[in-house]
């Protein structure tokens, strides 16, 4: 029995400095890219002017795009899972690409007759108060949604990088968060392990005495 | 939103939090309060410690980024959070890399194999 606790506890060291060894390997990993972000702004702002790329420069309207799933084991760790929206933004993109193609194609009228048209539409859509277009103004568009669009129109190529760098670092706090959790409950377990094993070899010290 | 994930927090400097902003986590909500703190050097201890205090109570957070030299400033609060949800992360910042020997998870692991467990 006693055999059995002491190779579970054995056990259980080598797992928790495995994880311990793996969240020294992501942390070093995170450190470097944050660095490498830091340094990409920089080259940005070096050729943007000093004065780019600031927090005054943040937008008013912000939503995320990134989103991190929780979910609780039963052994008490707290699993986080990075997921990222991007993908529907662009498929967003494509359809009003797509959109665009498909009418000019369709009604196969002149530019000028095209252009009458449109404003009647645009005028029927004025006049209702409950239309469509305030629904839809009311989205933000996916370039609105994109962060780098805050610093400009036209941004170098290093805050592109920046947000790359940036973007994986997000990623990997995920896993680094999950790693963390696992750690704080396996040393918990341990504990109480030790004491459990403590107490008992206090109890058996007494009897050996005795004998 | 009901359904959707967790946010991500940021108290940091400006070119940290640029920098996750970029990556996406910016949030404002209806309320208009951001998810993020740009600690400038008349930031105050009291308003860090509030906003971390904030972040903690806020269900929608997932995990919370904080500059290390930052987390020094609010040690104690941050010793204090012991639930796993949301998780604290300390990140380097530009002037003060990161120290492992400083960081409260690897402390408290740390802790394992110190006199007091043997006790």
């Amino acid at each position: 029995m006693r055999v059995d606790q002491q190779l579970r506890l054995d056990e259980q060291l080598l797992l928790f400095m495995d994880q311990l060894e793996a969240l020294e390997e992501k942390r070093h990993k995170l450190n470097s890219l944050i660095e490498e972000g830091w340094f990409s702004i920089a080259k940005a702002r070096y050729s943007m002017g000093n004065k780019q790329v600031s927090s005054l420069q943040y937008a008013s309207e912000m939503e995320p795009l990134v989103y991190i799933e929780t979910s609780m084991l039963e052994d008490g760790t707290a699993e986080f899972k990075c997921e990222r929206k991007e993908n529907k933004t662009e498929e967003l993109k494509s359809n009003t690409i797509e959109d665009i193609g498909a009418k000019e194609t369709v009604s196969g009228l002149r530019r000028r007759i095209n252009t009458i048209q449109k404003g009647v539409k645009e005028e029927d859509q004025e006049t209702d108060p409950q239309g469509k277009t305030k629904a839809e103004s009311g989205e933000s568009t996916p370039e609105h949604r994109d962060p780098l669009k805050w610093f400009g129109i036209l941004v170098p190529q290093n805050l592109k990088q920046a947000q790359s760098a940036f973007k994986e670092v997000i990623t990997l706090s995920a896993e680094i968060a999950s790693l963390q959790s696992a750690i704080i409950a396996i040393r918990k377990e341990m504990q109480g392990q030790m004491k459990e094993k403590q107490q008992k070899t206090e109890k058996t010290q007494p009897e050996m005495e005795n004998e | 939103m009901p359904g959707r994930g967790k946010l991500i927090a940021v108290i940091g400097d400006e070119d940290t939090c640029t920098g996750f902003l970029l990556g996406g986590i910016g949030e404002l909500n209806k309320n208009r309060k951001p998810n993020f703190l740009v600690v400038e050097k008349d930031t105050s201890i009291a308003e860090i410690e509030e906003t971390f205090k904030s972040f903690l109570a806020r269900s929608d957070i997932g995990i919370i980024l904080i500059n290390q030299f930052i987390a020094e400033m609010i040690r104690h609060a941050i010793d204090a959070h012991m639930e796993s949800i949301p998780a604290v992360l300390e990140i380097p910042s530009k002037e003060h890399p990161y120290d492992a020997s400083k960081d409260s998870i690897l402390r408290r692991a740390k802790g394992m194999f110190s006199a007091e467990d043997f006790r």
